[in-house]
């Protein structure tokens, strides 16, 4: 630790790179090539590293700003490593997530609802889901793949226990910044990179597009048709949209381009309707199909949920994933692993408490000021209160929320996310940080090795969100044995 | 008692419109007490159906017609037996309605798009309720006082409208009759859910049996209340009846929405006119004359 | 391809190709006054607003005058037929299917578009307007340039051609359509302003080299209307419309888009000059211009609309 750029740097809680003052095996390598390196050089990196991400128009949108102003997208310079011992325990337990909730949602929306008869969780809380979709039961998925993509939101808390926080089943985004920040990383520190056997990630469009084709339903034709429907240009994760159409090499199609014929899904060309096998859709369940659900907006296309339903076309993800990923449901995952597998599950959740449970409402008010309140539905970190940083009013206000509609939020212990050197300011500096990790699922399930690192760049944050100031970091996963 | 019913909706259009998508709910259910003889689906122009049973066990016949034209017409033909539904035997407390009982039912005691009650309806729920000793009692004395607090006027309300606009103006149709009883039985901690259904009656809001054997009526709306113990209650609050051989159900849901007779988009100029019959014919049974 | 991205391109031609030849149209109808007397400026802006069926949409006739209409015609976001609100549609139309094009295509017309927001273009208009056009018709020229340079020969290409020709084609007949007229109403001979013309269109070299320095009317008319050669005559315009979309529509199908664009080449094909203008001009365009209208329909009725235009409406019956 002898040059410039680790002089000052001080570990704060569970430190992913230093264990004391030395560098952790895996990060060995990393920390030798940086110390090699000044502030200066790596301040020009980060430059160019700026400068690729411009140049490539990969923005995201930050909501709130307006007329929804783009930024570029933020990733810092200095690698996170997973060493391979770690990764393989994730990979099979991001693997048996995911195929417990896939199966939960399945046996809800076209099985018996077994978990539910068998008292798994309570029968009321399913059906108080806003994400429980009536309107979906009955469609199948074939393989029962009904989560073909889930982001998985990682911690790791302060003895370096990964834990799961949260799941996403609907439409997670985030991938598109996983590949762009592995090909600006090899541009900006090709020499750490080429010293480390790390696997790579660019094989997510051919894996997604080989999941999609695997679900299409028996009348499909060869090759299969699959199409990326998008809510349009002003989405804010529009470019995520068009950079997997690309790298699938299939067609981004917005609403209007769909119709419905006796059932079957084709798509407008200018040779006449083409036929639509699959569609990996990023618009949420309400706004697929207006004769279906009634969101007001009209948007969507109108008889896809019919076709769906007829088994002509496959959703992916399938409608009403919401009710899994409900974070009232979500302390019941666990048991559902052991209902459906028969598996302890690999990846424990944080500790969270359930409002509606008036023992843990009076715990939980109790304890505001320490806890981490959310709304069951949101994504994406809205309406997150951290209780240890909320004003005393809006203490008030989420107590006030809790005891009116308690079944509307979650409380979970604060984790103090790991931390992770990070350039900042000139220097390198503890910067706390999550992981989601994406698993693809089709006939096969498949975890992308690694997955979007996000950092709080604010000094003792813990908000790692991009639209709240947060960056992000490319993900190094070492093969093994190495 | 034996009925042919016919649903008839006729669209036509001033403009020649394209892709329509349609969902239907208009067979009858079968059930205990009502069993389900024929039913026979037309459409023109003609239509690929696809038919699948929805959520709640209603069936939903969903087509489309994707290629210009200037009308639309949907003709449901069934034949129905029914007879009267079994009486609950005794009345039970209002202890009943436990917890167990409300986690059970709990989509049904929420409140939903249509049945969002403050606190006026609330109270007039209670006031009604004061009196009553078991639930059944309740139930009836409920769908009494909404009878009595409303006026049966067609053309009123709007499909839509919220329900304490609907007990302020204290009037309504079938519907809004309905809901304002779900609305009231929630709030109450009495689950209760909404049947679409068709009404033998010379009229929909007296509800005295027609003297004609053909009629023309409208679809027609009631509840049902979970009664413990004993299972569904069913209460036709616009006429003040329980409900009987000449109810013929079509399904349930928490509102409206759930199991409204039909519902569909279409693309092209607005302009249209609507227009639904309901026509039932009784019919002698052979084995009436046997019993 | 997706209808929606073929009409975007179609659409991209087509206001490219406008933005152009407004310009063109502003810049003859400018440079033809500079030597007319001052009473004659009113009726030719009168007239150029007419041609582009624009005087309704520029509204008070009394404030017809040179500084209102260039501005009406250039900068005006609100008058779909300026140049301003051309290249903006153009880019959005682009936008929209920027996966199919060539980056450096997107990136002409981004950056001729941020080039037409960022200058002090009003100050540039009143100062030396010619400045201006002959931005517009760098950068336009600039656009075909690199589409047809980066661009496959697929599809998607040739929608985006078939839009200009059609757009070109129709514009050339409203610029014949106000020469004539004016030169009707002005007896003697014109040289200069035959100059103009043929200037305005790029059409000055080509003409001499075919009919030396003999300044004809006529010979100008059958030029720019039924040359072969000629790239901005209405006849090429036309006939590089139909060979685009008889590939578009495929071999061995009647489309009505095909047989009418054949029909409106071939009548132009196999007509004399001297007959047109014998049987009355202002009919013979008017009746050309009908007739692309009639192939922009049909192309757009077989390749674009499929119902996804027609508003939706939800219906609920009890």
């Amino acid at each position: 630790m002898s040059t410039d750029l680790f002089a000052e740097y001080r570990s704060v809680g569970y430190c992913e790179a230093f264990e004391e003052r030395t560098p952790r095996p895996h990060y060995a390598a990393l920390v030798r090539r940086l110390e090699a390196m000044s502030a200066d050089d790596l301040a020009q990196r980060a430059h160019l590293t700026a400068a690729i991400f411009r140049s490539l128009g990969i923005t995201f949108a930050v909501y709130g700003d307006q007329e929804g102003a783009e930024r570029t997208w933020p990733m810092d310079l200095i690698p996170r490593i997973v060493p391979p011992q770690e990764w393989d325990v994730l990979e099979r337990g991001l693997a048996q997530r995911v195929r417990a909730l896939s199966m939960f949602l399945d046996d809800l929306y076209v099985g018996e609802q077994a978990s539910v008869n068998d008292g798994v969780l309570p029968r009321w809380l399913v059906e108080s889901s806003d994400g429980y979709l009536r309107q979906a039961r009955g469609i199948g998925a074939p393989h029962g793949a009904r989560v073909v993509v889930g982001g998985i939101d990682l911690v790791r808390d302060d003895r370096g226990v990964y834990r799961v926080l949260e799941d996403n089943l609907r439409v997670p985004s985030g991938i598109s910044y996983v590949l762009e920040n592995r090909v600006a990383m090899t541009r900006v520190l090709p020499v750490a990179f080429a010293r480390h056997e790390v696997l790579p990630v660019n094989h997510y469009g051919a894996s997604l597009l080989d999941a999609l084709r695997s679900i299409a339903p028996p009348a499909a034709g060869e090759p299969v048709t699959v199409v990326v429907l998008t809510p349009g240009v002003h989405n804010s994760a529009y470019f995520e949209h068009a950079f997997l159409a690309r790298q699938m090499g299939v067609e981004l199609v917005e609403g209007r381009d769909l119709v419905v014929e006796d059932h079957v899904l084709y798509m407008r060309t200018t040779r006449g309707l083409q036929r639509v096998d699959v569609v990996y859709r990023r618009v949420g369940d309400e706004f697929l199909d207006p004769v279906v659900f009634r969101s007001g907006s009209l948007l969507g296309v109108p008889g896809i949920v019919a076709a769906a339903r007829a088994g002509t076309v496959t959703l992916a993800n399938a409608l009403g994933n919401g009710v899994a990923d409900d974070k009232a449901v979500y302390p019941y995952v666990p048991d559902l692993i052991r209902y459906y597998l028969g598996e302890e599950e690999l990846l424990p959740n944080v500790t969270t408490y359930l409002p509606w449970q008036p023992d843990q409402l009076a715990h939980v008010l109790d304890r505001l000021d320490e806890l981490v309140v959310k709304p069951v539905a949101e994504a994406g970190g809205a309406g997150i209160v951290v209780g240890s940083q909320a004003s005393a009013e809006e203490l008030d206000r989420v107590a006030a929320a809790l005891r009116a509609h308690p079944r509307g939020f979650v409380a979970q212990e604060t984790v103090q996310l790991s931390t992770h050197p990070t350039f900042v300011e000139g220097r390198l500096a503890a910067r706390h940080i999550d992981l989601r990790p994406f698993v693809i699922s089709g006939e096969r399930t498949e975890v992308v090795p690694g997955g979007l690192t996000r950092v709080a760049l604010r000094e003792g944050s813990l908000i790692v969100n991009s639209s709240q100031g947060g960056g992000s970091k490319d993900t190094w996963v070492l093969a093994g044995g190495g | 008692m034996r009925l042919e019913i016919r649903y008839v909706t006729d669209f036509s259009y001033r403009k020649p419109v394209r892709e329509s998508h349609n969902e239907l709910r208009a067979c009858p259910a079968e059930l205990r007490h009502q069993e389900l003889l024929s039913y026979r689906l037309a459409i023109d122009p003609p239509s690929r159906v696809h038919t699948f049973t929805d959520f709640w066990g209603t069936r939903v016949d969903a087509f489309g017609v994707r290629g210009r034209h200037d009308h639309l017409r949907i003709v449901a033909d069934s034949t129905v037996t029914t007879t009267t539904p079994d009486e609950p035997r005794d009345d039970p407390g209002r202890a009943s309605l436990d917890d167990e009982h409300r986690a059970e039912h709990a989509q049904y005691l929420a409140p939903s798009a249509h049945t969002q009650w403050g606190d006026a309806i609330a109270g007039a729920a209670l006031d009604l309720a004061a009196p009553a000793g078991g639930v059944v009692d309740l139930a009836q004395r409920v769908m009494a006082g909404v009878h009595d607090h409303l006026d049966y006027a067609p053309g009123a309300t709007y499909v839509g409208v919220d329900v304490t606009e609907v007990f302020v103006a204290a009037k309504g149709v079938c519907q809004d009759y309905a809901h304002l009883s779900l609305a009231m039985y929630r709030s109450l901690g009495v689950p209760a859910r909404y049947v679409s259904g068709y009404f033998y009656a010379a009229d929909q809001s007296r509800g005295d049996a027609p003297e004609a054997a053909e009629i023309e009526v409208q679809t027609h709306a009631w509840v049902e209340v979970a009664l413990p113990g004993f299972g569904w209650l069913a209460l036709d609050p616009t006429n003040r009846l329980t409900v009987g051989e000449r109810h013929v159900k079509i399904g349930h849901g928490r509102d409206y929405d759930d199991v409204l007779p039909l519902r569909g988009v279409f693309h092209g100029p607005a302009d249209h006119d609507l227009g639904v019959s309901v026509r039932m014919t009784r019919e002698q049974m052979a084995s009436q004359s046997q019993q | 391809m997706l209808s929606r991205h073929a009409e975007d391109l179609y659409w991209a031609g087509r206001y490219i190709e406008r933005a152009e030849d407004t310009a063109r149209l502003l810049d003859v109808t400018y440079h033809g006054l500079l030597e007319s007397p001052p009473g004659e400026a009113p009726a030719a802006w009168r007239e150029l607003l007419d041609v582009l069926f624009l005087q309704d949409a520029f509204g008070d006739p009394e404030a017809i005058n040179a500084a209102t209409v260039t501005r009406f015609l250039v900068l005006d976001p609100d008058n779909p037929g300026s140049i301003v609100a051309a290249v903006a549609r153009a880019r959005e139309n682009v936008r929209g299917v920027r996966d199919r094009v060539s980056t450096e295509l997107w990136e002409a017309v981004n950056s001729f578009y941020l080039e037409m927001v960022d200058r002090d273009l009003p100050a540039e208009l009143a100062d030396r307007p010619y400045e201006v056009y002959r931005l517009v018709k760098h950068e336009c020229q600039a656009i075909a340039g690199v589409a047809n340079e980066s661009m496959p020969r697929d599809d998607g290409y040739r929608f985006l051609v078939l839009g200009r020709m059609i757009e070109r084609a129709e514009m050339t007949c409203r610029m014949l359509a106000i020469r004539y007229a004016r030169l009707r109403r002005e007896a003697g001979p014109a040289y200069h302003q035959w100059v103009a013309v043929l200037k305005s269109v790029s059409a000055y070299e080509a003409y001499l080299k075919e009919h030396r320095a003999a300044m004809d009317p006529t010979r100008v008319l059958e030029f720019l209307l039924l040359s072969p050669d000629f790239p901005r005559s209405v006849l090429f315009s036309l006939a590089t419309a139909e060979a685009h979309l008889t590939d578009l529509v495929g071999p061995g199908t009647g489309a009505a888009a095909t047989r009418l664009l054949g029909m409106a080449r071939a009548r132009l094909e196999f007509c004399e000059v001297d007959d047109v203008l014998a049987s009355g001009l202002d009919e013979f365009l008017e009746g050309v211009q009908s007739e692309i209208w009639r192939v922009d329909d049909a192309i757009d009725r077989h390749f674009f609309r499929s119902g996804a235009d027609l508003d939706l409406h939800a219906y609920e019956a009890t």
